[in-house]
């Protein structure tokens, strides 16, 4: 490393420092300083004016094929982080509808004693509940770990089913008025609901994923 | 570090320069310089990496968990401190076997249909 570098490969290695803006910024904070030092490394190799100039060309080369290459990749990932953004949102927006829905038409059959919406009544009712706490421990779990989204969902839905339906059905057991098997029924229903949703919502979401 | 969740199949084929890359890096952790150089020895002069196309590669290699920075350097009495020096990953190095698997079929192939001389026996 003691060798000086001529004064034609000094001026190089500045121009070469200089074009290196052609590369997008997060690229050229990151690995600039080591791609001008491997360029000062292959200086030193490239003994004869012959060799230096065939180095230059082909470091000019590289430099006009992957300039470019580095600001598509940086366009491909904005593009999949909206595509997620935008998906997310999507999903969201739809479990929020649903179980606002839901919520609104249990509170329209109830104000109005409509007995065909009351007939409904218990599975409206697990729904928006199921919706709102297990879509919530869903879309927290998938964010924040790498866990299969639709695992995640399956055993999401079948606690937040299970317990609240056996609690009511131990709570309220004993009144001769309540219907268990209405709770049973609507939980059901309910699991089945949102699952097949999310699995509805992976597979749908499965061929953008590998693009 | 980024735990790589997908099977080694699903980066293949990989592109020439990170498949050189990986090879360099199979015996021991280098450099920019010294991974140039050694596919360049390699590869008797065939092969030049530049400087955008190594570190582009390197770039996505770590992102996708192939290979890792050192936080020390080997040596680092002997060396410049401004070296990174990169090693490969367990996951890695179960996608350069995978890649050299599929290319070993791949010149079977070229064997069975007489594009290449048969392997010598032994």
């Amino acid at each position: 490393m003691s060798k000086t570098l001529s004064k034609d490969a000094g001026f190089f290695v500045s121009i070469y420092t200089i074009l290196l803006r052609a590369y997008p910024r997060e690229f050229r904070r990151e690995y600039g300083s080591q791609m001008v030092l491997l360029l000062l490394d292959c200086q030193r190799d490239a003994r004869t004016a012959a060799a230096r100039r065939r180095l230059w060309l082909r470091t000019l080369v590289d430099l006009i094929f992957t300039a470019p290459r580095e600001h598509l990749n940086n366009i491909r990932k904005e593009n999949k982080f909206m595509r997620n953004l935008r998906s997310d949102l999507i999903a969201i927006g739809g479990c929020v509808f649903i179980i606002a829905l839901a919520l609104a038409l249990l509170s329209y059959g109830r104000s109005h004693q409509v007995s065909s919406i009351l007939f409904f009544g218990y599975v409206l009712d697990a729904i928006a509940f199921t919706g709102l706490v297990g879509n919530l421990i869903v879309f927290l779990l998938v964010k924040l770990t790498s866990l299969n989204p639709l695992r995640v969902a399956l055993w999401t839905f079948l606690i937040v089913s299970i317990v609240p339906a056996l609690a009511i059905v131990l709570i309220a057991g004993s009144d001769p008025t309540f219907n268990a098997a209405s709770v049973v029924i609507g939980y059901v229903v309910s699991f089945l609901f949102w699952y097949g949703l999310h699995t509805l919502w992976s597979h749908k979401l499965k061929p953008s994923e590998t693009t | 570090m980024k735990v790589p969740t997908r099977r080694p199949e699903e980066f293949l084929p990989l592109t020439p320069a990170m498949f050189h890359i990986l090879l360099a890096l199979a015996d021991k952790e280098r450099h920019g310089y010294h991974i140039m150089r050694e596919v360049d020895e390699r590869t008797s002069g065939s092969v030049k990496l530049g400087p955008g196309t190594l570190y582009g590669s390197i770039k996505r290699m770590m992102a996708d968990g192939l290979i890792e920075e050192l936080e020390e350097r080997p040596d680092p009495e002997l060396d410049d401190e401004r070296r990174r020096y990169y090693r490969l990953t367990d996951f890695g190095f179960r996608v350069a076997t995978a890649e050299a698997q599929r290319l070993e079929q791949m010149v079977r192939s070229a064997r069975a249909k007489k594009l290449l001389p048969r392997a010598k026996a032994g």
